[in-house]
């Protein structure tokens, strides 16, 4: 072997894995952040529901806390809304 | 006590009694006649003349002493006065007579008159004490003076009514103050005398300062016209401020002390103010150019003094200076700014040009708050003269600060030039491109391990926090995050079980996971093919991200990547620092000894142009481990490469990766895309902001509001281009029957 590899750096940038891409609340595109926000990525995060439907967390919050507790239902399916239990 | 008032009855007590005179008491006739005649006048001549006195002093002062007992008092008065009279009158004609063509001696004979006068009279004085005394002091006549003001008077009227002597004695004067001013030597302490006979006599204000204020305005509107044409401004300025000191010292030695202000004030306007246009047009922005601070200095004080007798249609001195210091720094900062062929020099030169004319406010000029603002005000409209360029400099001079490889710099010189640079970009209108360049550089500073302290660096967002704001550096902030969060991330990935697939290809993985809106990253999916073992890496690396991070997707940016690469040639082992790109075309080496352009091409996957570049930066570079076939500076699609067996280098550890700090030609031009186009949004933005509050507005009013909104410079086409597409976009419509007028839509 005339080279061998020691060590490698490796750079990546990291994106919402959102099929759908604009949010079905604000429309604004997952790559982008909620009205509220100013700066994309962590600090505006998306989250599921158990129908796998993304949103912005900051859009569905403010859509289920407007909702009476019978009501919180999926704003795309109209199932009931659940987070999913993701990492 | 019965005996003694008895005798007490016996003899009444005897009384004093006064009577009064029986004759009037009267001075003995001719009392004053006699004195006077006999005594006292040939005494008061004799003094005149200046011979001893024929009698004593005392019997002298016996006799005045008598006549003023006597109420003789008001006709000795005015016997004395007549007898001065005489003399004075005599001695004033005889100066009269002497013609002043010598100065000196005129002068000198004058004086001599006044001054044996003043003895004179101190003299007469002594003898009419008792007079001067009493009668004087309490005499009702109003025109009775104490005696030394009677001697005055009379001096006085006789000097001023004998016209040619008080007029000679003044021309006199005046010319061999003209003398001094040239130069020559001249005979101050008789000068500074008679000017004290004059103030004595009080005659100075008329007989003497009008006209020598008269003639200082001549003799200085003289010499100030042939000087301001013959000698230079530097010189003249030395000039005028001698003459300024010279003549405020002569109001001190020879001239009452009222002269000096009117005195002052003349010299300066006539070799001041009535020049003050011309010496800046043709001395100022030399005497800056040469950095002539203490001429500088001393235009600017006697410059200064000049304001009070400025024409009322001129501008201040002041004013005028500072305008010139602002043509001046255009000037020279736009040849700077203007000039393509030093863009590398430029942010040097500004700061050089900036700290020059620091020095030069504070030295020359005071420190005057006024000049300094002139400074950036003049900094400010030449650096925006040119469009981006000034800014991407800059930002790229903050780089070059921020790197590694300023040894030989303590850290505060360091912290410094990072200060000045940001007093250069507070002139900045175009804040965002500084931004963008910034933001590359440090992307590429924390991806390369360039960065040459992290304490500069974040001392340096500080200050661009405190400039612009936290939103103008929330992104900066945000990238050092994700380096930091990227290290926390690889401890706990070289814990966790994957990790053990890296190391069985005896790789030390790293990576940076970046977040994608904070970076200044490509957005295209890269077609570059790994070789496996790199590839085995990512691909657990990516499972063991995903289980930590759900929802997320990762995209690899092989631009950005790095090796350091143990390479076994014939000559000795070394150890290379590539770029993920050589890299992986070095890899190839592996299999084969000769490889040709389109067969690397097809193995990689990398694209034509940065192939191209790799390989130029591998075989034609300092260091060549490749070696191209046919030799040549360029690459060209039908050159081959060879293993270089015969490498050597007198080091083990090699940088070739240069080639990824370079900014090239199409990422220079992708930073200004991402500047116009970041623009572009916010054009978009202010547009419908203000016509959601106007509803209607015509095109030239929305574009003045827009123009009051926006920081960076825009062309009106711009706009224009934006409002298009926002009518397209169905934001905005346009008038039905005005074609000059949108409507808002909801």
């Amino acid at each position: 072997m005339k080279l061998t590899i020691n060590k490698v750096r490796l750079v990546a940038a990291w994106t919402w894995d959102a099929g759908d891409d604009a949010c079905g609340i604000c429309r604004n595109a997952f790559d982008g952040c909620c009205p509220d926000c100013n700066i994309p990525g962590d600090a505006c995060p998306l989250v599921w529901g158990n129908c796998k439907h993304p949103f912005h967390l900051h859009c569905i919050s403010k859509w289920i806390g407007a909702q009476s507790s019978e009501q919180q239902k999926c704003p795309m399916c109209r199932q009931d809304w659940k987070f999913e239990a993701r990492k | 006590m019965d005996r003694t008032r008895t005798r007490a009855r016996a003899a009444p007590p005897r009384k004093m009694r006064i009577r009064a005179y029986e004759r009037k008491p009267a001075a003995p006739p001719q009392l004053f006649s006699n004195a006077w005649e006999r005594f006292l006048r040939p005494a008061v001549d004799a003094v005149h003349q200046s011979q001893p006195v024929p009698h004593s002093l005392e019997l002298l002062y016996g006799h005045v002493h008598d006549i003023v007992l006597h109420r003789n008092a008001p006709a000795l008065y005015d016997a004395l006065r007549r007898a001065c009279d005489r003399h004075i009158a005599a001695r004033i004609a005889q100066l009269a007579a002497l013609s002043p063509s010598s100065e000196h001696v005129f002068l000198a004979a004058v004086h001599a008159v006044w001054h044996t006068y003043c003895t004179h009279m101190l003299r007469i004085r002594q003898i009419f004490l008792y007079l001067d005394r009493t009668y004087i002091v309490h005499a009702a006549q109003p025109d009775a003076r104490s005696f030394w003001d009677m001697g005055l008077l009379l001096f006085r009227t006789h000097f001023s009514s004998v016209a040619t002597v008080q007029q000679n004695t003044v021309h006199c004067l005046l010319t061999l103050i003209d003398r001094d001013r040239d130069g020559q030597t001249v005979d101050v302490a008789l000068m500074k005398n008679l000017l004290l006979m004059f103030t004595a006599i009080g005659t100075y204000d008329a007989a003497f300062e009008k006209p020598f204020l008269a003639s200082t305005d001549t003799y200085y509107r003289n010499e100030s016209r042939t000087l301001v044409a013959s000698q230079d401004v530097p010189t003249f300025l030395k000039h005028a401020e001698s003459r300024i000191h010279a003549e405020s010292h002569r109001a001190v030695r020879v001239l009452d002390p009222s002269t000096r202000n009117p005195l002052i004030s003349t010299v300066e306007k006539r070799l001041v103010s009535d020049h003050v246009v011309t010496l800046l047009d043709n001395g100022f922005s030399s005497m800056c150019d040469q950095h002539r601070k203490h001429d500088l200095k001393r235009c600017f004080a006697v410059l200064s003094r000049a304001s009070d007798h400025m024409p009322a249609d001129s501008r201040a001195p002041n004013e005028l200076m500072k305008s010139r210091l602002i043509d001046y720094v255009k000037n020279v900062g736009r040849a700077i700014v203007m000039d393509k062929s030093k863009d590398p020099e430029m942010v040097q030169s500004l700061l050089t040009l900036k700290a020059r004319l620091d020095d030069l406010v504070n030295f020359s000029f005071d420190g005057t708050e006024a000049f300094n603002m002139a400074v950036n005000f003049a900094f400010e409209s030449f650096v925006n003269a040119r469009e981006n360029k000034p800014a991407e400099l800059i930002a790229k001079f903050v780089d070059s600060i921020l790197r590694t490889g300023n040894k030989g710099f303590s850290e505060e010189q360091l912290e410094t030039t990072l200060d000045n640079a940001l007093t250069l970009f507070r002139f900045i209108d175009g804040k965002d491109v500084f931004e963008a360049f910034y933001n590359k550089d440090l992307a590429k500073r924390l991806l390369y391990d360039k960065s040459a302290s992290l304490d500069l660096e974040k001392s340096m967002i500080s200050k661009l926090k405190h400039e612009c704001g936290p939103q103008f550096t929330a992104k900066l902030e945000a990238m050092f995050r994700d380096v930091d969060a990227s290290k926390d991330l690889m401890q706990s990935f070289k814990t966790h079980k994957l990790s053990k697939t890296s190391l069985s290809h005896g790789i030390d993985l790293n990576v940076y996971v970046l977040e994608s809106a904070r970076w200044p990253l490509s957005t295209q999916p890269s077609k570059v093919k790994l070789p496996q073992s790199l590839m085995d890496c990512q691909e657990v690396f990516k499972k063991f991200y995903l289980t930590k991070h759900s929802g997320r997707k990762l995209a690899w940016q092989y631009v950005n990547g790095s090796c350091r690469v143990k390479a076994n040639f014939p000559e000795g082992t070394k150890f290379l620092e590539l770029s993920l790109y050589q890299t992986i075309v070095m890899l190839l080496f592996n299999d084969a000894d000769e490889l040709s352009y389109s067969e690397i091409a097809d193995a990689t996957g990398i694209e034509e142009l940065p192939l191209k570049r790799t390989m130029l930066s591998l075989a034609c570079g300092k260091a060549r481990v490749l070696l191209k076939r046919p030799k040549g500076p360029q690459v060209d699609a039908k050159d081959s490469f060879v293993f270089n067996k015969k490498f050597t280098h007198r080091q083990t550890k090699l940088k070739i990766n240069a080639i990824q700090i370079k900014e090239t030609v199409e990422e220079n031009a992708a930073t200004t895309e991402r500047v116009f186009q970041e623009r572009n949004y916010q054009i978009d933005a202010a547009v419908v902001r203000i016509m959601k509050t106007r509803r209607t507005l015509q095109h030239a009013g929305l574009l003045a509001e827009v123009f009051d909104q926006l920081r960076f410079h825009h062309k009106p086409a711009d706009v224009k281009k934006r409002i298009e597409s926002l009518i397209e976009r169905e934001y905005l419509e346009r008038d039905e029957n005005n074609p000059q007028a949108y409507h808002y839509l909801a």
